[in-house]
């Protein structure tokens, strides 16, 4: 059965739905901010969390690290500490029950990438590279750090780390602290970087290149929260999979269960553009 | 179009934290920087170098601690946190050392040694230990420069040092009350800040490095304490007064 291509304005007013306080667009944002005004209270001296989302200091007591860089970190110094294995051990926990949701729930990238997209028609972006190329990336990051001796990807390409070492530069130097200008440079510059590519490649960085969500996309495998089909008749109108900017195919596999895709991010696009309003495709924990 | 709505929403919402932030931070920063103006002398000890970067306190040997910190930035804000803000993060200029933590402007911000980054790394490239047990660097005195070498009387670096008795020897005299920093010293830097002297009479280097200029070091201060009234008072009065008189005393940084 084919179905009509609908433009941007059309798939957007898809969108809506009656109980909009409750949508899970909203309520992602709400936690992504959540977790970002937290981080920003450690500038005002709050012992709230303190550090960025490569590394972390909860409540002044609970060490947090990064998957990805936790393995980067052992991969160059070769030295295993029950620290840095107590810091991953939290986090290892909350992504086996919520899988690749720190993507599309924590990481400020998303939010960024998504004001982005709004600046292309979004219903004409071709995809090609494959998303396994990422894991042959992250293994060869792993591999680089191992040979140079320094945290590579986390230390100079990572969004994360970059993130929060541009604001923490900002920050100091508004404050007239210790800081050198060349970092506030450099980490200012792969955040615009990783914009500009944004544009011209859509989501090829979340997609296929980051090694931090390709970690993350691996306990979308065993994860607790997982896509999963309800019973009822498909419209074939393929809005979920359009929806999808991870480009994850949800309507060829409604005759399963559910999906585990490495890619799926659990935003709950294709959950809240179900035409059948939300009844087939559903985000689900148990 | 409630779709709209969303974005909108939280664009407003950030616009508001962010005008917060830039309405309260002058109100922020009247509660600090005593010593805003910077000082423009060059500092002490001109021809030795610091030999790489000073690190927090408990950091691994180089190349542990370059293979270990993930660059997360805890100890940076933790420093901050705790209102030190001795930490830094290292610039691109040295591309190995690139988003590390270093301890840049003694002079202002010297590590109190709190102990709580090195509490709280996630990667244990900085190892939590007892504050005497630290080796950030090792502090020298220019003896050209400091009033205690050059026949006044000054204890404030002493008196600053959070190891005081055990790291300040004391070479009583006609010249002064001559203090010596043995190799005791943590190399937190609050000796330099405290230093009354415009710039700093004390430097802070690295343990690599004194063990490079240790023995010149050594001598002068041997050769210092054993000279003739004569020769030293031509020392004094020719070369070292004029300089610190030109650099000042800084009475409000004397530690009290
Ligand atoms: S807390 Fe540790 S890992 Fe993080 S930047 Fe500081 S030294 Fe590096
Ligand atoms: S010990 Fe305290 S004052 Fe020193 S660098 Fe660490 S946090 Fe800052
Ligand atoms: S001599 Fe100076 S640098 Fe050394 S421990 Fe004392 S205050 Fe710190
Ligand atoms: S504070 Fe400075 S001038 Fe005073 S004794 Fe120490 S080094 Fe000398």
């Amino acid at each position: 059965m084919s179905y009509e291509l609908k433009d941007k304005e059309t798939l957007n007013s898809e969108l809506r739905t009656p109980n909009s306080l409750l949508k899970l667009s909203n309520l992602r944002r709400f936690v992504m901010f959540s977790v970002l005004i937290f981080f920003l209270l450690q500038f005002f001296r709050v012992k709230a969390l303190v550090g960025g989302l490569s590394g972390s200091l909860a409540r002044w007591f609970v060490k947090l690290i990064d998957v990805f860089a936790y393995f980067e970190s052992l991969a160059a110094s070769k030295d295993f500490t029950t620290t840095t294995l107590i810091a991953v051990v939290p986090i290892i926990g909350i992504y086996l029950i919520f899988g690749r949701a720190f993507c599309g729930w924590v990481c400020p990238m998303d939010f960024l990438f998504e004001i982005v997209d709004g600046f292309k028609n979004w219903s004409k972006v071709k995809v090609k590279a494959s998303p396994k190329i990422g894991y042959g990336i992250a293994a060869g990051l792993l591999v680089v750090s191992g040979l140079l001796g320094i945290p590579f990807f986390t230390n100079y390409i990572s969004h994360l780390t970059n993130f929060f070492r541009f604001i923490t530069g900002g920050v100091f130097l508004a404050l007239n602290l210790p800081f050198e200008p060349s970092v506030l440079v450099y980490s200012g510059g792969v955040i615009v970087f990783l914009l500009v590519f944004e544009y011209i490649f859509p989501r090829t960085w979340c997609r296929v290149l980051c090694p931090v969500g390709k970690t993350y996309g691996l306990f979308n495998k065993v994860s607790l929260l997982k896509l999963k089909y309800y019973p009822g008749e498909c419209g074939e109108c393929n809005l979920c999979d359009r929806l999808c900017y991870m480009n994850v195919k949800i309507a060829r596999h409604i005759d399963q269960p559910g999906l585990r895709d490495i890619n799926c991010i659990y935003c709950g696009r294709c959950a809240e553009g179900c035409e059948t309003k939300g009844k087939l495709v559903k985000l689900s924990l148990k | 179009m409630q779709n709209h709505f969303t974005r909108r929403d939280f664009l407003k919402a950030s616009l508001i934290t962010g005008s917060a932030a830039v309405i309260g931070s002058p109100f922020y920063l009247l509660e600090r920087n005593a010593y805003a103006a910077k000082e423009e002398f060059e500092g002490p000890l001109p021809n030795i170098e610091v030999g790489g970067i000073i690190r927090p306190p408990g950091a691994l040997p180089e190349k542990e601690f370059r293979a270990k910190c993930i660059s997360c930035g805890v100890c940076v804000n933790v420093c901050h946190t705790m209102k030190y803000d001795a930490i830094a993060v290292a610039g691109i200029k040295d591309i190995r050392n690139f988003g590390t933590p270093y301890i840049k402007d003694m002079r202002d911000f010297p590590c109190e040694l709190c102990m709580e980054c090195p509490k709280h790394c996630p990667t244990d490239a900085l190892k939590n230990l007892k504050k005497e047990k630290v080796t950030m660097g090792m502090a020298l005195i220019d003896f050209g420069l400091c009033f205690g070498w050059n026949g006044d009387v000054c204890l404030s670096c002493s008196k600053a040092c959070p190891m005081g008795a055990n790291i300040f020897d004391f070479y009583n005299g006609e010249w002064g009350n001559q203090p010596y920093i043995n190799e005791n010293c943590v190399g937190c830097g609050l000796c330099v800040k405290y230093c009354p002297l415009g710039g700093s009479a004390i430097k802070v280097i690295t343990e690599r490095q004194y063990e490079k200029v240790k023995t010149p070091y050594v001598d002068e201060f041997k050769r210092l304490l054993a000279m003739s009234n004569e020769e030293r008072y031509n020392i004094v009065y020719g070369q070292n007064l004029p300089q610190i008189m030109a650099k000042g005393r800084l009475v409000e940084r004397e530690y009290r």
